[in-house]
C-alpha cells in the first residue's frame, strides 16, 4: 500500500470521517462505481433529517459503503438499506444520541443471504465474515455521520454496546417458520433487509430441557430480568434468535404465531414487584398503563415480537435482543434488482 | 482523587473537505457528512429578561426535578414560569410549533433535565 493511501486514512480518522476504526479513503473513482452500483446519481436527495435541517444524497451513502468495506455487489442491499435508515419512522437521529445507547440492527433474509455470502450460522449475531460485518459498520457509519447533525450533536448513550461498530444479523435461507421478513408483509420469496433499533443481544442457555415450552420459558425468562428496558413504556420489543438445536424442540410445539402468544401470556412479572424495585414510576403517567396488582407484560402488544431463525448447529443456546423504546417501528424493506 | 475527563468535551467538528495528494495530482476525498442547511439555530447564551421556562422532556424523573427545581429557584428569588411545558416523546425533537414558540421566549429555557 503506498504511503499516501496510509496517509489519507490518518487524515480521514483525525477529521472526524471514522466510526473508530480505519476507514477506506472514499475516493472519487470508488464512490462513483459505488454510486453506479447503487443506480444513483450522486446529488440524488434519498432522504431528510427534517429536525436537524439536513438532506442526505445519495454521494454521502455512496462514500460510506465504500468507507465501511463493502463491496460494489452489496449495493442493491444498500440501496434499500440507506432508504430504511432514512426512513422517518425509524428516528436516525434520536438512534445515535440516545441515552439508551442503542445501534442499529440489521437483518438480512431471503436468497440474497447465499448470494452475497453472509454468515448465518456460527456465531450469526458477530460474524468475522465480510458481508456481516461491512454491511452492519454501513449502517452504524450512517447512524454516525447522518443523525449526528453534521457532527454538531453529541451521542449521550450511558454504556451502549459493541454493535453501534457493526450489528448485522442473517437469516439461515431454509427457515421452518418462513423467512423473518414475512412478519412484516413481504413474501416468503422475497430478500429484504430489515432495520431496528436494539440493545446488545442477551444469550439463553437451556441445554436439559426436553419441550419447546421450557425454551420458550427460558426466553421469556431471559426478556423478564428486572434491568431490562421495556417495564415502564413498553415502546420497544423484543427479537428473539432460535438457533437449530432450540428450534428443534419449539417447532414439535408451536408454530411462530403459537410462540409469540405463549411468551406473552407467559413471560410477566407482578407490577407491584416492579414498582417497589424502581422500574416503574410510583405515580405513572397514563402511556405506560400501568395496573398495580397484576402480572405485566414487558410487550404492549404481540407484534413487538418477532423470530429470526439463524446460528449454528450443536449448542442449545438462543438469544435475546431487546429493541430500543424510542424507534418504536421495524422497518423491512425488499430488496430488488438495480 | 484522579480528575474526571471528558473527550466529548474536547471533540472537534467533522472537516468538509480532505484532499489526497500523491507525488503528481492531488484529488478530494468525497465527504461522507450530510450538513444542515440552514446552519443550526443560534442559542442565546444571555437571556433578555430575568424569568425561567421550564420543560419537561419525559424521560423518567424529569417533572419531580423540574419541580423542585421551581421550589428552588423562587426561594432564591428566581422568576420561574407556573406551568412545566411537557415534551411528548423523549426520543424525538420537540415539534416544530414548540420550538417556534420558544423561540420568541425572552427568559432562560431549561430543558433535558432527567434520569
Amino acid at each position: 500500500m503506498a504511503y499516501e493511501t496510509l496517509q489519507d486514512i490518518e487524515n480521514c480518522m483525525d477529521n472526524g470521517w471514522s466510526d473508530g476504526l480505519p476507514v477506506i479513503p472514499p475516493y472519487g473513482s470508488l464512490v462513483d462505481e459505488m454510486l453506479s452500483a447503487m443506480g444513483w446519481q450522486a446529488t440524488d436527495v434519498i432522504g431528510e433529517i427534517a429536525d436537524q435541517n439536513i438532506i442526505v444524497r445519495a454521494e454521502k451513502a455512496a462514500a460510506t459503503a465504500v468507507m465501511a468495506g463493502c463491496k460494489t455487489q452489496y449495493a442493491p442491499l444498500l440501496r434499500s438499506l440507506s432508504k430504511a435508515l432514512l426512513d422517518p419512522k425509524f428516528n436516525l437521529g434520536g438512534v445515535e444520541v440516545t441515552t439508551g445507547g442503542a445501534a442499529v440492527l440489521v437483518i438480512v433474509s431471503g436468497p440474497i443471504v447465499e448470494q452475497l455470502g453472509f454468515e448465518h450460522s456460527a456465531n450469526a449475531l458477530g460474524a468475522n465474515n465480510r458481508a456481516n460485518a461491512t454491511v452492519g459498520r454501513f449502517a452504524q457509519m450512517m447512524r454516525h455521520f447522518c443523525g449526528s447533525g453534521g457532527g454538531v450533536l453529541t451521542p449521550h448513550g450511558t454504556v451502549g454496546h459493541p454493535g453501534r461498530l457493526s450489528f448485522c444479523i442473517a437469516e439461515h435461507p431454509a427457515t421452518e417458520w418462513g423467512p423473518y421478513h414475512t412478519q412484516y408483509g413481504l413474501p416468503a420469496t422475497a430478500s429484504a433487509v430489515s432495520i431496528m433499533s436494539a440493545e446488545g443481544p442477551n444469550s439463553c442457555n437451556n441445554h436439559y430441557g426436553e419441550t419447546g415450552a421450557s425454551i420458550l420459558d427460558t426466553i421469556g425468562d431471559c426478556m423478564n430480568h428486572y434491568g431490562q428496558t421495556a417495564w415502564y413504556y413498553r415502546s420497544g420489543g423484543f427479537v428473539v434468535v432460535i438457533p437449530p438445536d432450540h428450534m428443534a424442540l419449539v417447532k414439535e410445539q408451536f408454530s411462530r404465531e403459537q410462540a409469540a402468544q405463549y411468551i406473552y401470556d407467559n413471560a410477566r412479572r407482578q407490577t407491584d414487584d416492579l414498582i417497589k424495585a424502581g422500574r416503574i414510576a410510583k405515580d405513572p403517567i397514563s402511556y405506560a398503563e400501568v395496573e398495580e396488582h397484576s402480572l405485566r407484560s414487558p410487550l404492549k402488544s404481540l407484534d413487538q415480537l418477532s423470530f429470526i431463525e439463524c446460528g449454528a448447529e450443536g449448542g442449545r443456546f438462543s438469544a435475546v435482543i431487546p429493541r430500543w423504546v424510542g424507534s418504536q417501528q421495524v422497518v423491512c424493506m425488499a430488496i430488488e434488482d438495480v | 482523587m484522579a480528575e474526571k475527563t471528558n473527550t466529548l468535551n474536547s471533540r472537534k467538528l467533522p472537516i468538509a473537505q480532505l484532499i489526497s495528494c500523491g507525488d503528481i495530482s492531488c484529488e478530494l476525498l468525497v465527504d461522507p457528512i450530510p450538513r444542515p442547511a440552514p446552519e443550526p439555530i443560534t442559542v442565546r447564551l444571555k437571556p433578555k429578561q430575568s424569568r425561567v421556562v421550564l420543560i419537561d422532556h419525559h424521560k423518567p424523573n424529569s417533572m419531580t426535578i423540574l419541580k423542585l427545581t421551581q421550589t428552588i429557584l423562587r426561594q432564591r428569588g428566581v422568576e420561574v414560569n407556573d406551568e412545566i411545558l411537557v415534551k411528548g416523546d423523549a426520543s424525538r425533537p420537540m415539534t416544530a410549533a414548540m420550538l417556534n414558540s420558544l423561540s420568541q421566549e425572552g427568559g432562560l429555557v431549561l430543558c433535558g433535565i432527567s434520569d
